[in-house]
């Protein structure tokens, strides 16, 4: 912005200083031309006469004349050349004008062979048979077009720079402005809907400052409500469901009942695990996403709690590889039960739909800790990858488990919560790998 | 036979709870809300374990817990909402001894009453040669009789409820080594990892008001910073 502003004082100074300058020159030089014309005549009459009167020399008329300063008088009158001063560039320095001069009108040039130039006039005397010329070089004038021109020059040149200059403050005045905007609009949409800009007296500014202030908070109500209403479904079913299942593990255990009961039985048992399931993770989320603590964090190794979930999710604890191996154990400063959760939401995932756990490998990676699930079932697409994280999002074909299709939009959250990334990838030799990476203990600021 | 007390205010929890609790063998008392409650605990033939929802109506369960407290040494166990971990603790440190959130499943709740009211005999525990244990010989002395399930300072019996008497337990069994929280919680409550450590500081803190000379500086029920907690012999 500053550069247009500038480009523009700049063109507009140079179109006015150009402007100027040319017009001036014109005015001048025309200016110059008349003066060197009327003296051409009063002199020209002078020579003329002396010439018709008692037929003096040409010589010697030219010698009784004083010419004005910086101006030679030629003569030519039969052929000859005559001078008023000691040079015979007579000829050369009328030529432009000789034509006009020949045909028998006043003819007015410029010559660049003298330094500066010089104006000629010639004016026929077919009364004495000759031609008079007089060549006076515009010295004053030449000086005064150059003293112009640096004036202008130096005008133009001050006048981008002031251009430049306002052009800096004006654009300081109008991006930073929206610079401020442009990042609290990113930072709202990372999440962070704390973001408010600072009020302004600008009037030009109030009104978007308050457009957008207002905008947020509107959102951040929205928000709000919507995590409110869920959390007070979940709130309000939670008894229910507890009454259901209470009821329905009386029946389980009454015995004498006919077959379709127990099938009706068995039915709603596994329904209303599933319900239960979804219930709580639905609870479990609603409270993370309101991004509460849950609880202290604690430093722990990062290879203790994965033997922990394989332990609570009766998985052998050799599935578990350090890398590099024999190095000490990572540590990582985390809220334990969730990060448990996460760990056994990822196993039991690999489980029903991987095929199985088939290794876990901690990998110590200095500021962060990687822990990688893997299984050795069909992978997950390419293009799921990131779906599979989303609520109720479902790799096709599946087998429609126990799972509430929650389970992995909790381990995402989960471990956004503690800084950090899950996503999934695969191997070579085959099989889905979960890739869990958390701050390591001392960059969490242990 | 084990007199149970409900206090719950809703209608169909409390029906489908009784019984399953009465096939459990429990006598159950309901209590709508919570004065009820209070007024069935200082009933002459008192409770031997209350079942109390934090979600009450009215007086919540957090009054009726620091009221009914001191009014007898049955063990609490409250019935809180999943996302509620302030709740627990809370609830615990007003004196209750044991948590299920809802929506719970109800083998749990049935191990959780099972556990609390377990008598420390039957502990399953082998009978040793040396299980008596002189824990503090400077103050008191301070005895552990395992076998007797009696604790005494300088000849005074201490009660001990019956978590209180396993933690102890435990810590003795693993005298002057660390005990981290998390198998605390596995030795002690068998609840294994998702429990909230939490509940084993109040309990400690518990022990300790009942163990130590002085519970604000303990000696013999150390914490070890980081770690978990150690049980010093003096």
């Amino acid at each position: 912005m500053t550069l247009a502003f500038a480009l523009g004082a700049f063109t507009l100074s140079a179109v006015l200083a150009l402007g100027t300058y040319f017009s001036a020159r014109h005015f001048l030089v025309e200016q110059r031309e008349r003066t060197a014309t009327r003296q051409a005549f009063t002199d020209s009459a002078l020579v003329r006469d002396n010439l018709q009167t008692s037929g003096a020399e040409v010589d010697e008329v030219l010698g009784s004349l004083s010419p004005p300063a910086g101006a030679v008088i030629y003569v030519r009158r039969h052929g000859e050349w005559y001078s008023s001063g000691l040079d015979t560039s007579g000829p050369e320095l009328t030529a432009e004008v000789q034509p006009v001069v020949a045909d028998g009108s006043v003819g007015v040039g410029w010559t660049d062979t003298t330094d500066p130039s010089a104006v000629v006039v010639g004016i026929p005397l077919p009364a004495a048979e000759a031609e008079y010329y007089e060549v006076s070089v515009a010295e004053e004038l030449d000086q005064t077009l150059r003293t112009l021109g640096l004036a202008l020059a130096v005008c133009a040149g001050i006048t981008t720079l002031v251009g430049a200059g306002v052009g800096r403050v004006a654009s300081r005045r109008v991006l930073t402005p929206l610079e401020a905007v442009t990042t609290a609009a990113v930072r709202v949409s990372a999440g962070d809907l704390t973001t408010r800009l600072e009020p302004t007296d600008d009037p030009d500014l109030a009104a978007l400052v308050g457009s957008f202030n207002h905008m947020v908070d509107a959102l951040n109500q929205r928000i709000e409500q919507d995590a409110r209403f869920a959390a007070d479904v979940s709130h309000e079913l939670r008894t229910p469901v507890t009454t259901l299942t209470t009821s329905l593990s009386l029946l389980q255990h009454t015995p004498d009942l006919s077959p379709r009961a127990e099938e009706a039985v068995r039915l709603m048992t596994d329904e209303l695990t599933r319900f239960r399931r979804a219930l709580e993770d639905l609870l479990t989320l609603g409270k993370l996403d309101a991004g509460h603590g849950e609880g202290d964090r604690v430093v722990i190794g990062a290879g203790e709690l994965v033997d922990q979930a394989l332990r609570a999710t009766d998985h052998p604890p050799d599935l578990i590889r350090g890398e590099p191996v024999g190095g000490p154990e990572p540590m990582l400063r985390v809220d334990r039960v969730q990060v448990l959760r996460a760990l056994t939401n990822l196993f039991r995932n690999a489980d029903l739909h991987g095929g199985g756990l088939t290794g876990v490998v901690v990998v110590d990676g200095g500021d962060v800790v990687d822990v990688r699930v893997e299984d050795s079932g069909p992978g997950v697409p390419v293009a799921d990858r990131t779906r599979v994280f989303e609520r109720f999002a479902r790799a096709g074909g599946q087998r429609a488990g126990t799972g509430s299709g929650l389970g992995l939009s909790i381990v995402e959250q989960i471990v956004r919560n503690h800084g950090g990334e899950v996503w999934c990838t695969d191997r070579p030799a085959g099989g889905a790998v979960f890739v869990v990476r958390l701050p390591s203990a001392k960059a969490s600021g242990s | 036979m084990t007199r149970v007390l409900m206090v719950e205010d809703d209608a169909g929890l409390r029906a489908s709870l009784r019984m399953v609790l009465e096939d459990e063998g429990y006598q159950v008392v309901e209590a709508a809300d919570a004065e009820r409650g209070l007024e069935v605990v200082v009933e002459p033939a008192g409770v031997d374990l209350m079942l109390v929802d934090l979600m009450l109506h009215g007086m919540d369960g957090f009054s009726f817990i620091r009221r009914a407290r001191p009014q007898t040494e049955a063990p609490i166990v409250v019935v809180s909402a999943r996302d509620g971990v302030e709740d627990i603790v809370a609830a615990l440190e007003a004196g209750a001894d044991d948590y299920v959130t809802k929506p719970f499943v109800v083998d749990e709740v049935k191990a959780r009453l099972k556990a609390l009211l377990r008598r420390p005999s039957m502990a399953g525990t082998q009978p040793r040669e040396a299980d008596v244990f002189v824990l503090d010989a400077q103050d008191g002395p301070l005895v552990f009789d395992r076998g007797a399930a009696a604790l005494t300072r300088g000849g005074d019996e201490v009660h001990l409820t019956n978590t209180e008497f396993r933690l102890l337990s435990v810590l003795v069994d693993h005298a002057g080594r660390v005990l981290s929280r998390s198998s605390l919680l596995e030795h002690v409550w068998e609840r294994g990892f998702f429990g909230d450590e939490r509940i084993v500081d109040v309990h400690v803190r518990r022990l300790r008001k009942k163990v130590e000379a002085d519970p604000s500086s303990p000696a013999t029920l150390v914490t070890v910073r980081g770690l978990g907690y150690r049980l010093d012999v003096r």
